[in-house]
């Protein structure tokens, strides 16, 4: 045997193991609800319920919004972090290294607690509303602001964290040279900084977009009744209505979303790079 | 005021943004903190006006909240070791050998973040029934690797590219065999990543509420989801202390790990090729 047989059979052995438990719990459930999406009530092809996900008033007002929040979250997120990473890429002081070391926590707090906290804190009375006074506390659970302020808080340290990293791979040598030859801060930005760290913009938005469409316990906690989140839209159409052919046609809908944009992902990460495939 | 002219406009503007950042991302912590602790917290009053460890001894003492964090941690334990077990032989694969179809292998991870995660447990719940694995233990650690897949894959991944192809090299050329290089050279150097990435995935099983909800009511209740129930039923006191108690093991794990755990490891992870 060749050594490339062996090396491409040893290869595939260790791959193997975590790909069938990918290829029975993930791909099978996927193809399966594909299936289910195109199926009518006699069991034949039909478009009936992707028809009635882009008729149905109700549903493609849920649409709208959670292509609103998902865009909205997307960008407020990647400002707010990409603020801090250069904040704290660029600054030794004490209240930077204490930024630095606090930031991730968020990330690790369990979903239903982070929830659960927010709720207490910025409800009509709660602890927010007794120290500025219930009169001038702006509505932000069951709402959309709170839907909104509970992703930043969600994404904002592993984004951060991203870009931080990113940034950090900037030779030091670049931006003395850049300032050397008379750029200001500005250009300074826009010239290096900002294309020296996009690509890694593109894979924190990736991951930023797939998180957010799907959720389901934040805007299920917080949000209002209606319009509401495709997530949760989803599970009220299979566990309320029982209506698992549309609650499948959901969820392919919103999988070509984030395909598409897994899609530039996996195009931008693959790009210039020497390894064979 | 001159004390505050003397410190500088700049260091003013930035402890105003430390106050921002703190409030924001802590504060609704620091409430539920508060909130476990307070015996009586009036509606207007700022802080609570009696402290008391009541509702600690009432969770801790209701066998069947004391039993969903055993489980919890039990779970988060065996879906670590599975996934170690299962996931770092494909990290070291996609980082060191050829094979056909590697880039296929290793971006189709990608598909357990890109269908809806709601869609996902629904289908797989269809399944579960189909093969008898509703509410039962290996139902539920079956859900919990999906999450955990792609992070053991990829993180470890960049760790092993990262080692230095040389060293490997050199031992090689004084006589050690290549499991003995692998052990002895490449899996301590690449020991930051795994430990990264083991950590995530302990957490991110132990905080996995939707999908153990789906599948495990009513005989697994893990803390996550008994937090559903507690949400509705239990005054916001119970809940907070409950909330202390699920994120405690959190910190502690991200103190111990926190020599490991810096942006780049995890960083690299999200970029591969």
């Amino acid at each position: 045997m060749t050594k490339k047989w062996k090396s491409a059979i040893l290869g595939l052995g260790l791959v193997m193991p975590s790909f069938l438990i990918l290829l029975v719990l993930v791909m099978y459930p996927v193809w399966s609800s594909i299936k289910t999406s195109f199926t009518g009530a006699d069991g034949q092809f039909t478009f009936e319920h992707y028809i009635y996900i882009f008729t149905e008033p109700l549903i493609l007002n849920n649409i709208r919004h959670t292509l609103t929040v998902t865009i909205l979250s997307c960008s407020l997120v990647l400002i707010i972090a990409y603020s801090i990473a250069i904040y704290l890429r660029f600054n030794q002081s004490p209240i930077a290294k204490w930024i630095n070391r606090t930031y991730l926590i968020p990330m690790f707090i369990p979903g239903v607690i982070a929830v659960y906290g927010f709720i207490n804190f910025y409800r009509d009375n709660g602890w927010v509303a007794r120290m500025i006074g219930e009169e001038y506390m702006p509505s932000i659970i069951y709402n959309v602001k709170g839907l909104l302020m509970i992703n930043i808080w969600f994404n904002v340290p592993f984004t951060t964290m991203l870009l931080i990293s990113a940034l950090q791979a900037i030779p030091n040598s670049i931006i003395e040279g850049a300032k050397d030859a008379g750029a200001n801060q500005w250009r300074l930005f826009w010239h290096f900084i900002l294309p020296l760290s996009y690509r890694t913009m593109l894979v924190a938005l990736t991951f930023l977009f797939m998180g957010i469409i799907g959720s389901f316990t934040a805007p299920f906690l917080i949000d209002r009744n209606a319009p509401q989140m495709l997530g949760v839209s989803m599970q009220q159409h299979f566990s309320v209505f029982n209506a698992i052919e549309q609650s499948s046609s959901l969820a392919v809908f919103m999988f070509l979303l984030c395909s598409i944009v897994g899609y530039f992902y996996i195009y931008s990460n693959i790009k210039g790079s020497k390894k064979e495939l | 005021m001159w004390y505050f002219r003397t410190l500088g406009k700049r260091k003013i503007i930035e402890f105003i943004f430390l106050c921002l950042f703190m409030l924001f991302f802590f504060g609704p912590l620091l409430n539920l903190l508060l909130l476990a602790f307070a015996g009586e917290w009036q509606y207007p009053d700022i802080l609570p006006s009696v402290w008391s460890l009541n509702w600690w001894s009432f969770v801790l003492q209701d066998e069947s909240l004391v039993r969903s964090m055993w489980l919890s941690f039990v779970i988060a334990t065996v879906v670590t070791l599975i996934s170690i077990i299962i996931c770092i032989p494909a990290a070291y694969a996609f980082a060191r050998i050829r094979f056909p179809l590697r880039r296929f292998f290793l971006f189709s991870f990608l598909l357990t973040n890109a269908f809806p995660k709601m869609g996902l447990y629904v289908a797989i719940a269809v399944l579960f029934y189909q093969m008898n694995l509703m509410n039962t233990f290996t139902g539920i650690i079956l859900i919990h690797i999906i999450n955990t897949l792609m992070f053991m894959t990829w993180i470890p991944s960049a760790a092993f590219e990262n080692v230095h192809k040389s060293q490997e090299e050199a031992a090689r050329d004084v006589g050690a065999s290549p499991l003995r290089v692998f052990w002895h050279i490449t899996l301590p150097m690449a020991k930051p990543g795994i430990i990264v990435a083991s950590v995530f995935t302990f957490l991110s099983s132990l905080n996995e509420a939707e999908g153990t909800f789906l599948v495990g009511v009513p005989n697994y209740q893990t803390m996550p989801v008994t937090m559903y129930s507690i949400i509705a039923d239990y005054p916001s006191t119970a809940g907070a202390v409950f909330s202390v108690i699920l994120t405690l093991p959190t910190i502690i794990l991200l103190f111990a790990a926190r020599r490991f755990v810096g942006a780049d490891a995890f960083a690299n992870g999200f970029k591969m090729k």
